[in-house]
């Protein structure tokens, strides 16, 4: 049995692929498991859009799931918006499917890799100034200066509005990376207690049952965890798509 | 005009207003369950303002401690840039919750609530 809380985001190479200016870029156990997700995903909406009139219970699922991001993109956006719906729906159900794999034994946490968020959420940053600048051209960078300021405060107020711009791929990627490795320490933490007190033997032994409840409330909790962070990733990132449309806020 | 059931009238819009009528009553008896629509879980939104705050310290504290390494005029810029990290990180915050506010206008809270007892 593993005793380091740790060891479970350990990456292990499991295959030498190439090599790209002497660093090496390898098969992991962690791109196994994204790619699990992704063909989880598109095999579930693969198999369920049937396209019937009268949708089943799976052709439900995935009408849900599709009005449920589309909602999300019109109310926190705006309907001009609906362009980058795509974009959401695969960040949020990726993340979604990474973060549920992670719950299952055996199955490595691709979400746990500061790595791992930090690419989603420089990208979706990425997406958003890109899409800004193509779209408003130079004047997009007036979201860092809010217009009808005395001349002065604008000392103060560019400053601040480049740290929180900046700090926000920082917040998306910190936050999901941060979520999924203290629970799954905890977790973990709670189980080996429960398993060291059971193996102690006698009187002891009783003891156990309090960690292993603890480990059952945290597995539910983590469950509502890994949906509610691939949530908020995805409502956060319709919140800076705002910035791609609504410059003079 | 003969009808089957032996009622009086048979046109469809007066069934359908008759049939309206029976079913609201009927739904009447049963208490309405308000709906309030939530922009994410509290949870969620709890987790959104606190990194925010946060991240945006560390992140006015490491501009501050770059313009340090690059200028050579520590420890001014650490200390500049915490206090425009603090203050970036206060109007995230206030930000986020004026939003929050925003939304939850229509919800009642606190004094506003509806007593529920003279049910």
């Amino acid at each position: 049995m593993a005793n380091d809380p740790m060891k479970q985001f350990e990456i292990k190479e499991v295959a030498e692929l190439f090599q790209i200016g002497g660093q090496t870029i390898s098969w992991t156990n962690s791109a196994f498991w994204m790619v699990v997700s992704a063909i989880l995903i598109v095999g579930f909406f693969a198999l369920t859009t049937k396209r019937k009139l009268v949708p089943g219970k799976m052709q439900s699922l995935g009408e849900l799931s599709y009005e449920f991001i589309a909602n999300m993109v019109k109310d926190t956006t705006g309907a001009e918006a609906m362009k980058f719906m795509p974009f959401v729906f695969t960040l949020f159900f990726f993340i979604l499917a990474a973060n549920l794999i992670g719950m299952n034994p055996y199955a490595f946490t691709t979400t746990s890799h500061v790595a791992v968020t930090a690419a989603l959420a420089v990208f979706t940053i990425g997406v958003v100034i890109v899409a800004g600048i193509w779209k408003n051209g130079f004047k997009w960078f007036k979201i860092f200066a809010p217009s009808g300021l005395p001349f002065i405060m604008y000392f103060i107020i560019i400053p601040i509005e480049i740290i929180s711009f900046i700090s926000r791929p920082i917040t998306l990627a910190v936050r999901l990376f941060a979520n999924m490795v203290a629970g799954h320490v905890m977790l973990k933490l709670f189980a080996i207690f429960a398993a060291y007190l059971a193996a102690k033997g006698g009187i002891i032994a009783v003891g156990a049952i309090v960690p292993m409840f603890a480990t059952v409330a945290l597995v539910a909790l983590e469950f509502l965890v890994a949906g509610l962070q691939a949530f908020v990733f995805a409502i956060l990132t319709c919140v800076y798509l705002n910035d791609v449309y609504h410059v003079d806020h | 005009m003969a009808n089957r059931n032996g009622q009086n009238h048979s046109s469809k819009p007066d069934d359908l207003t008759d049939l309206g009528a029976r079913l609201d009553a009927a739904k009447s008896k049963y208490e309405v369950v308000p709906e309030i629509k939530e922009d994410g879980s509290l949870l969620g939104q709890a987790w959104r303002m606190s990194t925010e705050l946060v991240v945006s310290v560390m992140v006015g504290l490491g501009l501050g401690y770059g313009v340090d390494v690059i200028s050579g005029s520590a420890p001014w810029g650490i200390l500049i840039g915490l206090c425009f990290g603090f203050a970036a990180g206060i109007m995230a915050v206030l930000r986020t919750s004026a939003k929050m506010d925003a939304q939850n206008a229509g919800v009642p809270l606190g004094d506003d609530m509806p007593d529920d007892e003279d049910e």
